[in-house]
Parts: C-alpha cells; sequence; structure tokens
C-alpha cells in the first residue's frame, strides 16, 4: 500500500483556530479567518490546546491522496472507517480523502502501518495536528 | 446576511494527478468552506436539515445575546409589525433578566426567537453542495436560505466554474422538474436565471 498526498484545502490550522473561536466569541467567522491568518503564532498556541474529542473542528478541511492498493486493502480501510472518501481510478489505484478528524479518530483507533503513512503525509500541512495526533498515542 | 467562500479544495490540483477521471467522480474529494454570517436561527435550522457537511455555529450557551432587538432577522412580509416587535422587546427584557439573575446563559436562551442572529462555518464537499444548491436555489425554498444559496452558487461559479456553472435549482439541473404537484409551475423563468452563457 502507497499513499501520495495530491491535494489539501489551504490554511488548515488556520481553519482550525477560526472554528474554535466562532463557537465561543460574538466575532464573524471571516473576521476571525483574516485576523488569525495574519498571526500564526496565535492559530498555534490555539490548535496546541486541541484534543481528539473536539471532533468538529477538525472537520473544516479536505485532504486528498493517490492510494495504490488492492481491492482487499480498500475493503479493509472502508470497513474501517466510514468517514474515508474512496474512488477508483484505475487498476489498485484509488483516489483517497478525509478530513483531520478522520485522521485523528481513526488512528486511535487502528494505529497501524495506514494510519502512520496517513498521519506522516500531514506533517507539512497541518505541524500541530501531527503533533498532538502522534502524542495522543506515542 | 452574508456567504464569503473562505476555502476550498481545487479541482485543478487533484485534476492534475487523475485527468482521466470524470470531474463529478471527483466532486466527493472537494471541500468548500464557508462563513455564513447574520442569519436567523430559522435558516440555520434549514442549513442542518444537510447531513453531509460540518458546522461550527456560535454557541448561546456561551455567547450572550445583547440587545436583541438588534441582533434579528425580519421577514419582509412581516416588515414593522406591532406584534411581532412586541415579542421581540418582550423576549429581550426577559432574556437580560434571566441572565442578571444568575440563569445560565444555556438556559436562558430557551426564550430567544427563531429570529434571532447567528453566525457559522459550514463545509461540504462538491456532490453534496450541488444537491444542497439543487434543492436551496429552488423557487419552493424559503426566502432566507434561498438568498443564502444564491450566494453561495455566486461565489463557487466565480472560483470553479467547471462544476458549479452546472448547479441551481434542481430543474435547471435536470432539465425537469422533480417536485412533482408542488411545482412552482416557472420552470422556464429558473432555467433562465441561472443559466450561464
Amino acid at each position: 500500500m502507497k499513499l501520495s498526498l495530491i491535494a489539501n484545502s489551504p490554511d488548515m490550522e488556520t481553519m482550525i483556530a477560526t472554528s474554535m473561536l466562532t463557537t465561543t466569541s460574538g466575532a464573524m467567522p471571516s473576521t476571525l479567518y483574516d485576523r488569525l491568518k495574519a498571526k500564526p503564532e496565535k492559530v498555534a498556541d490555539i490548535v496546541g490546546r486541541v484534543e481528539v474529542q473536539h471532533g468538529n473542528i477538525l472537520e473544516h478541511n479536505r485532504l486528498v491522496w493517490r492510494l495504490e492498493a488492492t481491492r482487499d486493502e480498500v475493503l479493509d480501510i472502508m470497513l474501517r472507517s466510514k468517514f474515508f472518501n474512496i474512488t477508483e481510478a484505475g487498476p489498485d489505484t484509488w483516489v483517497l480523502s478525509c478530513n483531520l478528524r478522520t485522521i485523528a479518530e481513526y488512528h486511535q483507533i487502528h494505529p497501524d502501518e495506514f494510519s502512520r503513512e496517513l498521519i506522516e503525509s500531514i506533517k507539512e500541512a497541518a505541524p500541530h495536528v501531527y503533533g498532538f495526533i502522534k502524542g495522543d498515542k506515542e | 446576511m452574508k456567504a464569503e467562500l473562505l476555502t476550498y479544495t481545487p479541482l485543478a490540483e487533484v485534476k492534475k494527478v487523475f485527468p482521466d477521471l470524470e470531474t463529478d467522480l471527483l466532486l466527493p474529494h472537494l471541500n468548500y468552506t464557508f462563513a455564513i454570517e447574520k442569519v436567523s436561527r430559522a435558516c440555520s435550522h434549514q442549513l442542518v436539515r444537510h447531513r453531509v457537511a460540518s458546522f461550527s455555529q456560535q454557541s448561546q450557551r456561551y455567547i450572550t445575546v445583547k440587545r436583541l432587538s438588534e441582533k434579528i432577522v425580519v421577514p419582509p412580509s412581516i416588515g414593522s409589525n406591532e406584534a411581532f416587535d412586541d415579542l421581540i422587546d418582550s423576549a429581550s427584557i426577559a432574556y437580560q433578566k434571566l441572565v442578571e439573575s444568575g440563569i445560565p446563559k444555556e438556559d436562558a436562551r430557551f426564550i430567544l426567537p427563531n429570529a434571532t442572529e447567528t453566525s457559522l462555518l459550514l463545509t461540504m464537499e462538491g456532490k453534496s453542495l450541488v444537491h444542497f444548491l439543487g434543492l436551496r436555489t429552488c423557487n419552493r425554498a424559503q426566502w432566507e436560505v434561498r438568498a443564502l444559496a444564491d450566494m453561495i452558487l455566486e461565489q463557487l461559479r466565480a472560483v470553479e466554474p467547471i462544476i458549479f456553472n452546472r448547479a441551481g435549482p434542481y430543474c435547471y439541473q435536470l432539465g425537469y422538474c422533480p417536485e412533482g404537484r408542488h411545482t412552482c409551475g416557472k420552470m422556464k423563468e429558473a432555467i433562465e436565471r441561472y443559466r450561464v452563457e
């Protein structure tokens, strides 16, 4: 099985911070987003306080991978989590996508090789989420 | 009311790797996140009916509603109406009294009306979004959520015309009205309104 990240929503961690503050502050979400984009240190601080249990704030994003895997391996993934979107793109080639919540929760329940590959692929796009997901288990 | 597209996953990035896959097959892999601002709670109740989506909404458990009469959405059909205005004033006073007397905000909010303004983040994948637009830009949709859906569609067409020039009310998408006996009877005009040259 081989995973390559091919696309993701931009500014994923800024959006997580925006989502957190939207629920608890009276400010408009677009204002919060614009303010936070200019303050990466504040984003890092907020995202550093996130826990896997804070489910829905991790959902405002999507990551898309090219997956090389057999049908049996893909079936295994689908049976383990209903939150992956998978499309057949050719022989043993698939488009796979999900959000950060799916990755975090999958890793909690199935810390297997596939989940490790998923996590390693978000290291650059969502460094603080990468940190807390890894820290959660290891 | 305001809807602003904050982020999305561009179709072109996925197409670069999978050029031969039909765009429709890629829709579930593309996400769109909007800031939806100053809509009524009546409107947000309709949004959350669309279950294949993610929402982060201002919480009335944490945020105090100050000056309710300035933070409401008034339907054009009501406009300036004594009965409506009286109820908003009464609700405003009662809410304030409850909060000041130490009742938790999560309980005091039981008195707030559906007209109360709210703001939220909405994220939907492409396929669900096309379905949402099919239902909510329809003439039969309620005026506020229809106005919101129109704003959303306009912004999506600006960034991803290949996908969203085909989106609009179901009569526009399908070429027939699926509403059966509830049809608005104005399919031609609706199709014309959403047609892209």
